[in-house]
């Protein structure tokens, strides 16, 4: 230890250089042995298997691009590739919102805040089953509470949701954005209070209000944070699957299937793992488009 | 000196960590037993749910009774993911030696990716009173045998049908009949909760039937489906008079059919023959109500198959490994010769279970069995209906199964009539699959 600590700040000697470097490698060794095992492996294969025919057993045979020439004139997929953006563009901004919107009101000193700090992150760790039973007797479309609700204060005509084929997806992306919020909220509430009270004194002072303050002390303050959610919630929105699985199982009709459940069915339902493996790099590059352009745009807005 | 230390006790700690990560045990995918000593021979059988579905220990004690000398052990698979892990084994040349085709229309999977030993000489001396055999035969070859031959049943409540003051089907209906007694049920049964028929949520409750005694294989694998539209039609007709529970509330309520029938919510309800067991042990163990029941053909097209009525149903079959040790293979052999016996057969009766090996004798154990109902049309359901699978056993099945589980859920909601909804299909059928 003594021998670290009396060491001089000056340029490290190459043989010193190379000897941290293989403590540092030896530290992250364990954890990257199990992501080279069970993901990065598994994905590369996955990228070749995407340019072959295979069901399983035997070798798989190669078929060049035969299988993204298939994609391009898939119309199923083209319907779940449309879906998941569906569900992605309100999904995201959406729950955005309703965790921030939370955070900020759970970050005052309240009677009780830290019980609806708890209530509202309680659907994150139930599970996603339970969830997805609960919600759909909930819409259930003739005895359903929601529709008993909804025909109380007057609509005489509710929607069929889970039911309908219009319907379905905006039930799905209320229950997720449900259930996905408190765990924003929460990341948030952790940014609000990185956020040095001075500031928010000293902008009183400038007799800035309420709004203000939120727009010019919260929001440039909560900037690290925001971007952090908005990576993780656009990654997790192009990879739904579990939720709408239970739910909705992809119906009525192909009305919910996004590209998770497309793969899942064309790989392990119809056995053609050649072709899900195709869609799944085609989600993959999607997901990384995504994120690197949010990792550009944040940059430019750092300048 | 020191630095080195440090370093070397970092690589340490990370290869104990990795090797603890590692050392897990696998659990589920037991290995092979090799061949053991004094000329025993060890074997393992795949099977599922084995505290629900006592048929592979039934079958494993009957033939090692007979056969001290082998030894057999059961190893269980997730039911659910049956197909999945089953398969993820085989790849990894780890699966058991013997396994059960959970649905017959998996065998394309398994044969053509060769799976499976071909044991036509076995088939060759099974007894011509084995129903199901034909299934599980590719080219002229035969690759598993056939132990288990569910077939579907019209279920009905004595007591209901009283209380409507409905005659009890008597084993000549007709869909116009079963339709019309629907209508009487529910006039009938108007004022109280339960409904005349119940349709549980699956696919093949609809196109299982239409594929068995309206479809062929030809037509069904050229997506050429408009035999379908009658009966769907006839399911929307049902559910919009209100005589049976519409789609959407059976999906979104997550309901069951044992609960549906068991507790005596509906009149009527076809379902498959495990039911005659669930049913006996529901009633007994006070899950079910205890009431008046017994089971009738399923309805016909028309009256020309009223003695031989078609219905739905799926053959299990047990098949060997193709990875199986040479040393291993007669004894494996003689476990299916044994599967197919008629000896085989009576046990699997006495546990409620519907053989696929069908004689007069075995029925009379069925039969036998306390609570099972003993009328006369009961029994020409179980001697008399030809069961034919859900879907055809083709590889070609499974993406048109797709799409035709994707028209179920869009018509059976009424997001779109049965005629069209079909056609879509058709259409996405042609564009997709068969194009």
């Amino acid at each position: 230890m003594s021998a670290t600590t009396i060491e001089r700040p000056r340029a490290p000697g190459r043989r010193l250089r190379r000897r941290r470097a293989l403590v540092g490698w030896t530290f992250i060794l364990p954890n990257f042995l199990g992501f080279a095992t069970f993901t990065l492996v598994p994905v590369l294969i996955l990228m070749y298997l995407g340019f072959t025919s295979w069901n399983a057993f035997g070798a798989a045979e190669f078929t060049g691009l035969e299988n993204y020439q298939r994609l391009l004139a898939d119309s199923t997929f083209h319907t779940a590739l449309l879906n998941t953006l569906y569900y992605a563009v309100f999904h995201i901004p959406l729950t955005l919102g309703a965790a921030l919107g939370l955070a900020v009101l759970l970050n005052q000193k309240l009677r009780g805040v830290a019980f609806f700090r708890t209530v509202a992150f309680f659907p994150y760790i139930t599970s996603i089953v339970a969830i997805a039973v609960v919600w759909n007797m909930l819409f259930s479309p003739e005895a359903g509470p929601v529709n008993q609700f909804l025909e109380a204060i007057g609509i005489a005509n509710p929607p069929g949701w889970t039911t309908s084929t219009d319907w379905a997806m905006p039930a799905i992306i209320l229950v997720s954005i449900w259930r996905d919020m408190g765990y924003y909220m929460l990341l948030f509430l952790a940014g609000l209070q990185a956020i040095p009270s001075e500031l928010y004194e000293a902008a009183r002072i400038d007799g800035a209000n309420a709004w203000q303050r939120f727009r010019n002390v919260t929001m440039p303050g909560l900037r690290p944070t925001t971007f952090f959610v908005t990576v993780m919630l656009t990654i997790g929105s192009f990879k739904v699957f579990d939720l709408i699985l239970v739910m909705t199982n992809g119906g009525p009709g192909t009305a919910t299937l996004v590209l998770s459940q497309y793969i899942y069915d064309t790989g392990f339902v119809e056995r053609d793992f050649g072709y899900a493996s195709t869609v799944a790099i085609v989600l993959f590059l999607i997901c990384i488009g995504v994120t690197v352009l949010q990792f550009l745009v944040n940059k430019r807005r750092d300048r | 000196m020191r630095r080195t230390t440090k370093a070397g006790v970092a690589v340490l700690a990370g290869a104990m960590l990795v090797l603890a990560g590692c050392s897990d045990d696998g659990g589920g995918s037991g290995g092979s037993n090799g061949g053991g000593e004094g000329g025993s021979t060890d074997l393992v059988l795949a099977g599922w749910s084995l505290s629900t579905t006592p048929e592979f220990q039934v079958l494993v004690d009957g033939f090692t009774e007979q056969n001290p000398e082998v030894s057999i052990s059961v190893l269980e698979y997730d039911a659910a993911n049956y197909d999945t892990q089953l398969t993820a084994d085989l790849a990894a040349g780890s699966a058991p030696d013997l396994y059960p085709l959970k649905t017959v229309t998996t065998l394309p999977t398994y044969q053509e990716g060769g799976q499976l030993v071909d044991v036509s000489d076995v088939a060759s001396e099974l007894s011509g009173d084995i129903l199901g055999v034909d299934a599980y035969a590719v080219d002229g070859a035969t690759y598993a045998i056939p132990y288990r031959q569910d077939a579907w049943f019209l279920y009905y409540n004595v007591d209901l049908f009283e209380q409507a003051g409905v005659e009890i089907p008597d084993g000549t209906w007709t869909w116009d009949d079963y339709v019309a007694a629907s209508m009487a049920l529910q006039e009938g049964l108007a004022g109280t909760e339960a409904k005349a028929t119940y349709q549980h949520g699956w696919t093949s409750l609809v196109t299982g039937f239409a594929n068995a005694q309206a479809g062929s294989d030809e037509e069904f694998l050229a997506a050429d489906w408009e035999y379908m539209v009658p009966f769907y039609e006839r399911a929307m007709e049902l559910q919009e008079a209100g005589a049976q529970e519409s789609y959407g509330t059976v999906t979104t309520n997550s309901l069951t059919y044992q609960g549906q029938f068991g507790t005596q919510k509906v009149a009527m309800m076809p379902m498959g023959s495990w039911y005659v067991a669930t049913l006996l042990a529901q009633q007994e163990s006070g899950d079910a109500d205890t009431f008046g029941w017994s089971f009738a053909p399923m309805p016909q097209l028309d009256d020309s198959t009223l003695d031989a009525p078609i219905t739905q149903g799926n053959p299990t079959a047990i098949g060997i490994n193709a990875a199986i040790d040479e040393d291993k293979l007669d004894a494996a052999k003689e476990f299916l010769a044994y599967i197919g016996s008629e000896e085989a057969a009576s046990e699997l009766a006495a546990i409620g279970i519907m053989p696929a090996y069908t004689t007069e004798a075995v029925a009379e154990v069925m039969f036998g069995l306390e609570g099972v109902p003993t009328d006369d049309v009961a029994r020409t359901a179980f001697s008399s209906q030809q069961p034919v699978p859900e879907a055809p056993v083709n590889s070609g099945t499974p993406p048109l199964q797709t799409i035709l589980d994707d028209a179920h859920s869009e018509i059976m909601t009424g997001n779109i009539s049965p005629a069209e909804g079909i056609a879509a299909a058709i259409a996405r059928a042609q564009d997709e699959v068969l194009g």
